[in-house]
């Protein structure tokens, strides 16, 4: 059960973002994350958003923007609170009873925590790939067809073919097993289990796809695979991907948000925040302090 | 420097050869209990089996029946009641008396008539139905010889020398004729796997017993399966997590506890007394059965849903899965062969079960084979405690064998449970 509180947050930038800061901040959190964090006409907005395990908070006033057709990056140290606000997102975190999230999430202007929004309906918008491939223990086809099944996305086969077949091709895994399709999913090597629920994923056409360290269980040529995978579907998609890995954030993604201890501390252009971080926190970071 | 590593080695060596023989040690005492627990189990079937082998076994006696008509009185084989008064058995006496011409005397004569069973009669009227045109005709048949015969039939040359008890000197010299002639011998027991519960042991079968073990475990599994499977899915996959889900868990866990005997009170005070359930049935001992069978159900059922990666659910809610679509299409599947495991074991209990039966009057005499689940019926694990404390002796050898079909039901539901299993196990 989600409690929800809905603030009335002004949708304008707060005053503090639209000053220039010169200076270095201090370590402490800053009241408002440093740099870009909203944008002009965004796909989701994110406003004041706590997240909470029973009575311990993880997630502190988090504010930010994901723009349409934009890969954005969530980077920190571990236990930073980046995993769980990517499942907050499209409620996954709904399954786990003492989770509450408060603040305003909306999806194209749609409040996400809505009492009539339907969570089946916002994952079928709001996509997710996980941290280790997960396919279901069933046949490569009905790995990639369960999604447009479950939703009634074919009304017969050949349409249901053609999907499975587009969701592969865009994965890049089509060559690989179009002809053993009838073969388990989870008899595929572990950098093809992944591009498999990727493919999995969009053959219900979400609009955002949330990936939660798609590439820590993959080999480095897999990784390359997803990586290249990742910048040809934000084309058409909108993508969220947690990383550990502060290379593949800088080669993935427009914009990168660093979260520390629960707090969103700066968002900006991916090459901002990797040449000239405005924040401390962040710049010992990227540059190897601690994480 | 070399001295103090030369004695380092050494202390090493010491406490490594300690450290093997402690290893050596233990692996002996495990194999050694492996082999104290097999040879109990090989004790344990060589008795029953050395003992029970030879209830599939009977005493026949050969004999030339005359279907005389004026002492069976009957002259219309088509007319039922005529046939149902027949006296049968007289024309067995009648044949008796022939064979051994030179019997005289009542006493001797009823001594004679011992020989065969008082079910031949049964055996001869079939028979006589069956085939109208045998009236006033003779054949020669084998008939089914009574119990002390048996008994002291197939002792005849054991190492223990024959075992005579009630068998008379009169009896033993007509069984001594009757090899000479060969007209006495061990034949397949049919009677056995096709009679129902008798007081004569040579007519006494297993066949209703395990049919009323049978539907008492339909009955069971039927209602067993469904409930406890939908129980642990709700427990494990909907319920909230408070202080009554709580109070629900340590209740069930304490009712897989509860001495079995309880639960057939149970099912005496509201199956039978309240909702006046007839007593003695496959449907009731089913009912009560269920009761005791639930608990281990659903506390191996909620293991294995436990078991399904949480990765397996996450992906299925990612693509837009409803929480019913979840549990249905992943969890349940994924589930399945644990959950049959946790079934068959707990039918294996119900099988073996007596306590409770005995609370619902399923330790009556019952005759007949029972057809359906309201026919009075008892099972298996009570047939063989009816049948252990029987006085005759021919009751030992059928309580083994009684035994030795229990334990067939067993290893053949068992079996189905790993065959089940292999065939639903999926790999991920």
């Amino acid at each position: 059960m989600v409690n929800r509180m809905v603030m009335n947050v002004a949708i304008d930038m707060p005053a503090g973002l639209m000053e220039t800061e010169n200076e270095k901040n201090t370590s402490v959190y800053p009241e408002v994350s440093v740099g870009v964090p909203l944008v002009a006409s965004p796909k989701m907005s994110m406003r004041n958003v706590d997240v909470f395990y029973g009575e311990k908070q993880a997630i502190y006033n988090v504010n930010v923007d994901i723009g349409q057709n934009e890969v954005i990056a969530m980077i920190g140290p571990s236990g930073c609170g980046k995993s769980t606000f990517l499942r907050s997102i499209n409620r996954m975190n709904d399954t786990v009873d003492s989770c509450k999230v408060t603040g305003q999430l909306t999806l194209d202007g749609e409040d996400i925590y809505a009492a009539k929004m339907d969570p089946v309906a916002l994952r079928a918008r709001v996509g997710m790939v996980f941290q280790k491939p997960n396919p279901f223990p069933k046949t490569i086809y009905d790995n990639v067809a369960y999604g447009p099944r479950l939703h009634g996305l074919a009304s017969r086969r050949a349409e249901l073919d053609e999907i499975v077949e587009t969701s592969l091709t865009r994965a890049g895994l089509w060559t690989e097993v179009k002809d053993r399709l009838d073969q388990p999913g989870t008899g595929l090597s572990g950098g093809q289990q992944q591009r498999l629920c990727i493919a999995r994923a969009i053959a219900i056409s979400p609009e955002v796809i949330l990936m939660d360290e798609p590439c820590s269980a993959l080999d480095p040529i897999a990784t390359a695979k997803i990586e290249e995978l990742i910048a040809e579907l934000s084309k058409n998609y909108t993508i969220a991907i947690v990383t550990h890995s502060m290379q593949q954030a800088a080669r993935v993604s427009h914009r990168t948000a660093y979260f520390h201890l629960g707090h969103l501390v700066e968002v900006n252009e991916t090459e901002k925040v990797f040449t000239a971080p405005e924040h401390q926190l962040t710049e010992a970071y990227i540059t190897g302090r601690f994480g | 420097m070399t001295d103090l590593n030369q004695s380092r080695t050494e202390q090493i060596q010491r406490s490594l050869a300690k450290r093997y023989r402690a290893e050596k040690r233990f692996r002996l005492y495990g194999t050694m209990a492996i082999a104290f627990g097999l040879l109990c189990v090989v004790l344990l079937f060589s008795d029953i089996i050395s003992k029970g082998y030879r209830a599939f076994q009977q005493t026949y006696v050969q004999l030339e029946i005359t279907y005389d008509a004026n002492v069976l009185g009957v002259t219309d084989v088509g007319d039922s009641q005529q046939v149902a008064l027949g006296d049968f058995q007289g024309i067995v006496k009648k044949a008796l008396k022939a064979r051994f011409t030179e019997v005289a005397g009542r006493k001797a004569k009823r001594d004679l008539y011992g020989l065969i069973s008082n079910g031949a009669g049964y055996t001869l009227r079939d028979r006589l139905v069956a085939n109208p045109e045998l009236l006033n005709q003779t054949e020669t048949l084998w008939l089914v010889a009574d119990d002390d015969i048996d008994t002291y039939y197939k002792s005849i040359g054991s190492k223990a020398g024959a075992f005579i008890g009630r068998t008379s000197e009169g009896r033993q010299n007509w069984v001594a004729q009757l090899v000479e002639s060969g007209d006495i011998e061990l034949r397949f027991n049919r009677n056995f796997f096709t009679h129902g519960d008798s007081r004569e042991p040579e007519l006494a079968g297993i066949r209703g017993a395990a049919m009323g073990s049978l539907f008492t475990l339909v009955v069971t599994i039927m209602l067993s399966f469904p409930i406890g499977v939908a129980a642990a899915i709700y427990l494990e996959e909907f319920a909230p997590r408070n202080r009554w889900t709580d109070l629900i868990e340590v209740n069930i866990n304490n009712l897989a506890a509860v001495p079995s005997i309880i639960f057939g009170l149970l099912g005496l005070a509201i199956f039978i007394n309240f909702f006046h359930v007839p007593r003695s049935v496959p449907l009731v001992g089913g009912l009560v059965l269920t009761l005791m069978t639930l608990p281990t159900i659903i506390i191996s059922s909620r293991a294995a849903i436990k078991a399904v990666p949480p990765s397996i659910r996450d992906a299925a809610i990612g693509v837009g899965a409803s929480p019913m679509q979840v549990v249905l299409h992943h969890v349940l599947p994924l589930a399945m062969p644990g959950m049959l495991t946790g079934a068959i074991i707990g039918m294996a209990q119900a099988l073996g079960e007596t306590a409770p039966l005995l609370m619902i009057g399923m330790v009556a005499f019952i005759v007949d084979v029972p057809g359906g689940f309201t026919d009075p019926s008892t099972v298996l694990p009570v047939q063989i405690f009816l049948w252990a404390d029987s006085p005759e002796r021919a009751f030992v050898e059928k309580t083994s064998a009684a035994i030795m079909v229990l334990l067939t039901f067993l290893i053949v539901m068992n079996t189905l449970a790993v065959v089940l299993r292999k065939r639903l196990e999926r790999r991920w």
